[in-house]
């Protein structure tokens, strides 16, 4: 599916509803650059899933633990350049714990990411214009999503 | 000898003590990997059980690999905070060692699998039977290959090989046809338990003398090869 998204404040938005969907177990997998709104994206999701959490890019942490009903764990795969490195982040015990996971920087994990895992793709269109597309063997799901 | 024995190393939180050929209590959970949370009161709780306090342990073994990441980490640092406090001395077991010994005297080949994601296992390969020495006989080093070099490693053997650990339905399936002596361990003999690793370190304390906790470690294994040039070049592709 696809979402024009106009603001900031709409993504989140965007992201808060699309995050009602999810399921404990779920992987979230951003593709898009440096800018794209990755990070807000998350901000949105966690604002519906653990709203007392502070949102911010795990690019040094690799991984941010948001604490709600289900927890959604914010990883960023920036630096991360083998499968040695994504065994050294705890990621394969994550997928176990029954939680959401939102991977930044998924395109240097590919082979790592398993078989379900939402793809959701932020292109620029300007300044404070995104397009969201959503894809991926679970895509289906979030066909109805309505803001 | 009593050995206080543990292994983290996969879903499977498991503690034991064992003496030579008995378990005298046994522990294990499998119900995600929440390790750090239910080690602890699952083993207080069996001692409790069986009446075992601390000072009647002897040493304290554990698996040190290969296993998950964070497994291993919570494994090795109990260990090495119970022998600290207590100045006891410990052993590290192979996972996949202490997996082959549930079949011990067994006519069998064993190879234990783990799961190591992106196709890729964990694994090692024992004869059941050591007619020098007791014990089980290891015909291959603890080592991380994709399941299709298994395949090609094991060849053709004669004997049954048993698979067991926590990738051995996945291996079974993809090699059975190949492989007709291939055998898939019940799925009661495939986890962890953490009096192998006792009966494990039985067989080793004959040979080895225990460490003090410092110099124990968790023993990661290297994935192969291609599969790390394979994450690099998408890395360059991306960025």
């Amino acid at each position: 599916m696809e979402y024009i998204s106009h603001s900031p404040g709409e993504t989140e938005r965007f992201a808060a509803a699309f995050a009602s969907l999810l399921q404990p177990g779920d992987v979230v997998a951003f593709l898009g650059g440096l800018g794209a709104g990755k990070t807000a994206f998350v901000r949105g999701m966690a604002s519906a899933m653990a709203p007392d959490a502070e949102v911010s890019s795990p690019t040094f942490a690799l991984v941010n633990e948001y604490d709600g009903k289900v927890p959604l764990w914010h990883f960023d795969m920036y630096r991360i350049t083998s499968v040695e490195d994504v065994y050294s982040t705890g990621f394969f015990d994550y997928l176990e714990m029954g939680g959401v996971l939102a991977v930044e920087w998924s395109e240097n994990i590919t082979p790592a990411l398993p078989e379900e895992t939402v793809f959701v793709q932020i292109d620029r269109l300007s300044d404070n214009e995104r397009k969201i597309t959503v894809t991926g063997k679970e895509a289906d799901r979030f066909e109805d999503l309505v803001l | 000898m009593k050995i206080l024995c543990f292994d983290t190393t996969a879903k499977t939180a498991t503690a034991a003590v064992v003496t030579e050929g008995k378990i005298l209590a046994e522990s294990s959970v499998t119900i995600g990997l929440t390790h750090s949370q239910t080690l602890m009161p699952l083993t207080d709780g069996m001692l409790k059980a069986a009446g075992i306090t601390l000072s009647d342990i002897d040493l304290v073994a554990v698996s040190h690999g290969p296993g998950s990441f964070t497994g291993l980490r919570i494994g090795i640092g109990t260990v090495k905070g119970i022998c600290q406090g207590s100045g006891k001395k410990c052993i590290g077991i192979s996972t996949l060692e202490a997996l082959a010994y549930g079949y011990e005297g067994q006519d069998v080949w064993i190879c234990p699998v783990m799961d190591a994601r992106c196709n890729q296992v964990y694994t090692a390969l024992f004869e059941g039977r050591n007619s020098l020495t007791g014990g089980i006989n290891r015909l291959w080093n603890d080592i991380a290959m994709t399941i299709d070099e298994l395949g090609n490693n094991l060849g053709q053997p004669e004997i049954p090989v048993i698979l067991t650990g926590d990738g051995a339905e996945l291996v079974y399936k993809a090699l059975a046809e190949k492989i007709p002596s291939l055998r898939l361990a019940a799925p009661g003999l495939r986890l962890q338990r953490a009096s192998n690793v006792g009966f494990a370190a039985l067989e080793h304390l004959k040979t080895e003398e225990p460490v003090s906790p410092d110099l124990i470690m968790p023993q990661y294994l290297r994935l192969p090869q291609a599969e790390r040039e394979l994450l690099a070049k998408q890395q360059a592709t991306a960025k």
